[in-house]
C-alpha cells in the first residue's frame, strides 16, 4: 500500500491562519465570488472552476477510476452549481464544499447505475490505499495549490483512523460501497463494517471540525 | 431498539451513501418527515463537508476551465435557438401552471420552480451578453424595396457571443425561411433559422462559427426552406460588414 503523501515542511493546520503562498480565499472573497455568481458573471464562473476544479478532479478520478467519465461529473457539477447558486442562503455552506458533495454523489449514482462494480473494483484496487498518492510532483505546485492546507488536514486525520476503520472509509466514502459490498469485499461481518465505520466518522467529524469555518 | 434509532444510528452512513440502496430510499423519505433527523443530517454533513479533500488535487488539462464553463454557458442559447425566448418563457409558464391546477401537490410545484428557474437563468444569460456588449450594430431590414424592421447584434468580447435582436418581420412565407449568416473572410457560415413574427422581436445568443477565419459581419436571407447548404441562394435581406 502506498504510503501516504508527507506533510510538506512548513505546513500548518487550518488553525494557523493559513501562511502566504497559499492563497486561500477569505470569507469575504468568497463572498463576493457568490455574489458575482448570482449576478451571472461569467468571468467569476470560470475562476470558480479554475480554484475548485483539481479538487473535483481529484475526488471524481479516485471513485470512477476514469478521466473523461471524471471529467464529465465536474461539468455537470459546476453546471448544476450555476443553476442553483442564486438559491443558496447565506447560511449555506461554503462553495468549496458543496460542489465536491454535489461531485461525489453524481459519481456514485454513475457507479451504481452502470453497475461497473466488478470492473471499477479491479482498477480501484490499483489506485491503493487513500489518500492515494498518484499526483506527480511536476504535475501540481502544491504550495501554490488553494485549499492544499485543507488537504494536509484531512489528510492527517485518515491517516489517524486505525488502518482497519482508515480501510472501511476509503471503501464507503471514497470507493462508494455499500456496507453488504465492503463486508464480502473484507470477508468480515456487516455489523463490524458498520461499527467500523460509525466509529471512524465520529472521529472524522471532531477531526475535520476546526475547519468547517475555512472556505476555498 | 425502536425504528427511530435505526435512523439515528444511520445518519452518518446516509451521508457517506454507504447504505444500500434500498436502505438508502427508507432513509430518504424518513427525512421529509422527521425536522430532527433533517437537521442532524445537515450537521453531519457539515461536519464531513471536506472530507472529500482527503484525496490529493488533480492537475487539469490545459483550457479545462475556459472549456467548462463555454459549454456550460452555451446550454441555454441551444435551448433558446430553437424557441424564441418569449415563445419558450409562454411554455413554461402554461406547462408550469397547468400541471399546478391539476395537480398542486409537491411534484407539481418543483416542476414549475423547475421551469421558472430555466427561464430565469435563459433571461439572465441574454441579459448578461446585453450588457456586457462592446460593440451595438443595426441595420435595416429590406423586403421588396420597402424598409421591414431591423436587425441588431450586440457583441460580447468577453464570452465570444452575440445577442442577434430581429424585428419588424412578418413570419417567413410558406416554403421558405429567414436565415441568419456569419460573414467571414473564409466566406458565408450558415447559423440559425429565424423565427420571426411581427408582435414580438426574435432573440437569438449565438456563439461565433467554429471556423478559424475572422467573422468579418453578418447577413439575414430569405431561403428556400430545402437550401440546407453552406452557401445562401436567396434574397438578401439585411447585411452588415464591420
Amino acid at each position: 500500500m502506498p504510503s501516504p503523501q508527507p506533510p510538506r515542511p512548513g505546513s500548518t493546520g487550518p488553525s494557523s491562519g493559513g501562511p502566504v503562498g497559499r492563497r486561500p480565499l477569505a470569507l469575504a472573497g468568497e463572498a463576493s465570488l457568490r455574489r458575482r455568481l448570482v449576478a451571472r458573471d461569467e468571468q467569476a464562473l470560470v475562476e470558480l472552476i479554475e480554484v475548485a476544479s483539481p479538487w473535483l478532479l481529484g475526488i471524481t478520478h479516485a471513485m470512477l477510476s476514469d478521466a473523461d467519465e471524471a471529467e464529465e461529473v465536474v461539468l455537470e457539477a459546476f453546471a448544476s452549481a450555476w443553476d442553483r447558486v442564486g438559491s443558496l442562503g447565506e447560511e449555506h455552506d461554503a462553495l468549496l464544499p458543496w460542489l465536491l458533495r454535489i461531485a461525489r454523489n453524481r459519481a456514485i449514482d454513475r457507479l451504481r447505475r452502470r453497475r461497473r462494480w466488478r470492473l471499477k473494483l479491479a482498477r480501484a484496487d490499483s489506485y491503493g490505499e487513500l489518500p492515494p498518492d498518484r499526483v506527480r510532483e511536476s504535475e501540481v505546485d502544491e504550495a501554490a495549490r488553494p485549499g492544499w492546507h485543507v488537504h494536509e488536514s484531512v489528510h492527517a486525520a485518515l491517516r489517524a483512523l486505525p488502518a482497519e476503520q482508515r480501510e472501511v472509509v476509503r471503501l464507503a466514502y471514497f470507493q462508494g460501497l455499500t456496507h453488504s459490498e465492503i463486508a464480502r469485499q473484507l470477508g468480515i461481518p456487516m455489523g463490524t463494517v458498520k461499527t467500523r465505520l460509525r466509529l471512524a466518522f465520529d472521529k472524522l467529524r471532531t477531526a475535520l471540525a476546526p475547519i468547517r469555518d475555512w472556505v476555498l | 431498539m425502536t425504528t427511530h434509532d435505526w435512523y439515528v444510528e444511520n445518519r452518518a452512513a446516509y451521508v457517506a451513501r454507504s447504505l444500500e440502496p434500498g436502505e438508502e430510499r427508507t432513509f430518504r423519505d424518513h427525512l421529509v418527515r422527521c425536522d430532527d433527523c433533517s437537521r442532524e443530517v445537515a450537521r453531519v454533513e457539515r461536519e464531513l463537508a471536506w472530507l472529500p479533500m482527503g484525496v490529493p488535487p488533480v492537475a487539469p488539462p490545459p483550457g479545462l476551465a475556459r472549456r467548462l464553463a463555454g459549454e456550460i454557458l452555451d446550454r441555454p442559447s441551444r435551448w433558446r435557438r430553437r424557441l424564441p425566448l418569449a415563445a419558450a418563457a409562454a411554455v413554461a409558464l402554461a406547462a408550469g401552471g397547468a400541471a399546478l391546477a391539476a395537480r398542486s401537490d409537491r411534484g407539481a410545484l418543483r416542476a414549475l420552480l423547475s421551469a421558472r428557474e430555466t427561464q430565469l437563468a435563459a433571461l439572465e444569460d441574454t441579459l448578461s451578453v446585453l450588457r456586457r456588449a462592446n460593440t451595438v450594430l443595426q441595420t435595416q431590414i429590406s423586403m421588396n424595396g420597402h424598409q421591414q424592421g431591423g436587425l441588431l447584434i450586440f457583441q460580447d468580447a468577453v464570452s465570444h457571443r452575440w445577442c442577434v435582436i430581429v424585428h419588424g418581420l412578418p413570419p417567413a412565407p410558406s416554403g421558405s425561411m429567414y436565415q441568419f449568416w456569419f460573414i467571414t473572410e473564409s466566406g458565408m457560415v450558415r447559423s440559425v433559422e429565424v423565427d420571426a413574427d411581427t408582435r414580438r422581436p426574435a432573440f437569438m445568443t449565438l456563439p461565433m462559427p467554429g471556423v478559424a477565419a475572422p467573422v468579418m459581419g453578418a447577413a439575414l436571407t430569405m431561403e428556400p426552406v430545402v437550401n440546407r447548404s453552406g452557401e445562401p441562394q436567396g434574397v438578401t435581406l439585411a447585411h452588415v460588414v464591420f
